[in-house]
């Protein structure tokens, strides 16, 4: 907490960044929020604890021209470097704030949550992929990648029928609120495909249906891309298991590619490449 | 096996695929006729959301054809095609749409047999999966 503040002050003193991107603690005095230090004064209320799960990459996009910091965890990192390769992000613009992290706490409204993110019990990172300083201790070695991830593979087991009524139940819930959206720094197109009017992919209405589309569209316009946050699942208010689908997808790209989002910003993006030889 | 008959759609490629199923009709081949046919460019012009609204819309089966790989008439968009579409089937498969309801093949403009026998084929198998929903 104070090596954060005091490299923030060092930074905004020095006028080498514009803006520290980290967290404050919010109002309800538990959690955490994401904090636009501007100044040094600013830079005294900047946190970090287990509360803060945010992926402040998000904002990277929104600060291109300004030279800005931003506090990364591990998943946020790969998030950067995703923004990077993809042109979003110039990597001379931001300063790079790595935090060794071994896990955030899930959500909680009104009380202290004690309960490890979902995503953060078989994280295979401690140290950020891509830093300019790091903060904390770095473990001996990184923990071993799990060979398959519970939920997902407790879907692979049930049947077609099955996973077509578990998935139907949830997105016949989505309020489509664009939550998943607005939260995930993968999602910076200036016109996603579901507020097009022609074609119109998902449709006005709230139904099945169309929810469907946009549920499927999403997790698939982020396949090769999504860092595995946890944001989106995070953000939604209808607790619809999204990252299920993102890191299906991902361990798909993954055994096909032999691809991971944001390992390294100059690898080519494996739908923008192929291999003639290769039989899918 | 169910009465029902299955609706497929056909995304084939204008250069191979298209001119197959062309060849198909022009030699009087019989294959079912549950299949509607759009043509494309390239099978690289198919955009993922399409199957996936082919499907919101209650097709049975979606049929993506195009050039045999190294025949592309645009030298590789199949090629970029069979990525994209192998991610989605195993996206398909997740969310409970099964795999044999998508069909990626390769089908050149002399394969006119071939193109029937897969829709035969294809239709066969989704007589045997039933209804979607």
């Amino acid at each position: 907490m104070e090596e954060i503040r005091a490299k923030a002050i060092e930074l905004l003193r020095s006028g080498e960044v514009k803006c520290f991107i980290g967290y404050e603690r919010a109002s309800d005095g538990l959690t955490a929020r994401p904090f636009f230090a501007y100044s040094a004064d600013d830079a005294g209320r900047l946190i970090f604890d287990r509360t803060c799960a945010h992926n402040l990459a998000r904002y990277l996009p929104d600060m291109r021209g300004q030279r800005v910091a931003i506090l990364v965890k591990p998943c946020d990192s790969r998030s950067v470097n995703v923004l990077i390769q993809e042109g979003q992000v110039n990597r001379e613009e931001v300063y790079v704030v790595g935090v060794v992290c071994d896990g955030v706490y899930k959500a909680s409204w009104g009380q202290p949550s004690q309960e490890l993110e979902a995503r953060c019990l078989y994280c295979s990172r401690r140290v950020p992929v891509v830093y300019d300083h790091l903060i904390g201790q770095p473990p001996a070695s990184e923990p071993q990648t799990p060979a398959s991830i519970p939920e997902v593979e407790a879907l692979e087991r049930r049947s077609a029928k099955e996973r077509w009524e578990f998935w139907r139940s949830h997105f016949a819930r989505c309020i489509r609120c664009n939550a998943c959206r607005q939260i995930c720094p993968a999602c910076y197109c200036p016109q996603c495909f579901s507020d097009q009017l022609d074609p119109l992919w998902t449709g006005i209405r709230i139904g099945l249906p169309q929810n469907w589309v946009w549920n499927v569209g999403r997790a698939l316009h982020l396949a090769g891309r999504c860092a595995d946050c946890g944001g989106c699942e995070r953000a939604c208010p209808m607790g619809i298991p999204l990252a299920a689908l993102n890191r299906k997808l991902a361990g798909r790209v993954k055994e096909l590619f032999g691809f991971e989002a944001g390992l390294d910003p100059r690898a080519p993006f494996p739908f923008a490449t192929f291999k003639k030889e290769e039989v899918l | 096996m169910s009465d029902h008959e299955p609706r497929v759609l056909g995304f084939l490629c204008n250069w191979c695929s298209y001119a197959g199923a062309d060849l198909a009709g022009t030699s009087r081949i019989q294959y079912p006729p549950n299949i509607r046919i759009i043509r494309v460019p390239c099978s690289g012009r198919v955009d993922p959301l399409l199957v996936i609204k082919a499907f919101e819309r209650g097709f049975d089966g979606v049929l993506v054809s195009g050039c045999h790989p190294g025949d592309c008439h645009y030298t590789q968009g199949n090629y970029y095609a069979r990525r994209r579409l192998a991610i989605l089937r195993d996206l398909l498969e997740f969310i409970g749409i099964e795999g044999d309801r998508f069909r990626v093949e390769w089908v050149s403009a002399a394969e006119g047999q071939r193109f029937a026998r897969i829709v035969a084929d294809f239709v066969m198998r989704l007589k045997e999966l039933g209804p979607r929903r």
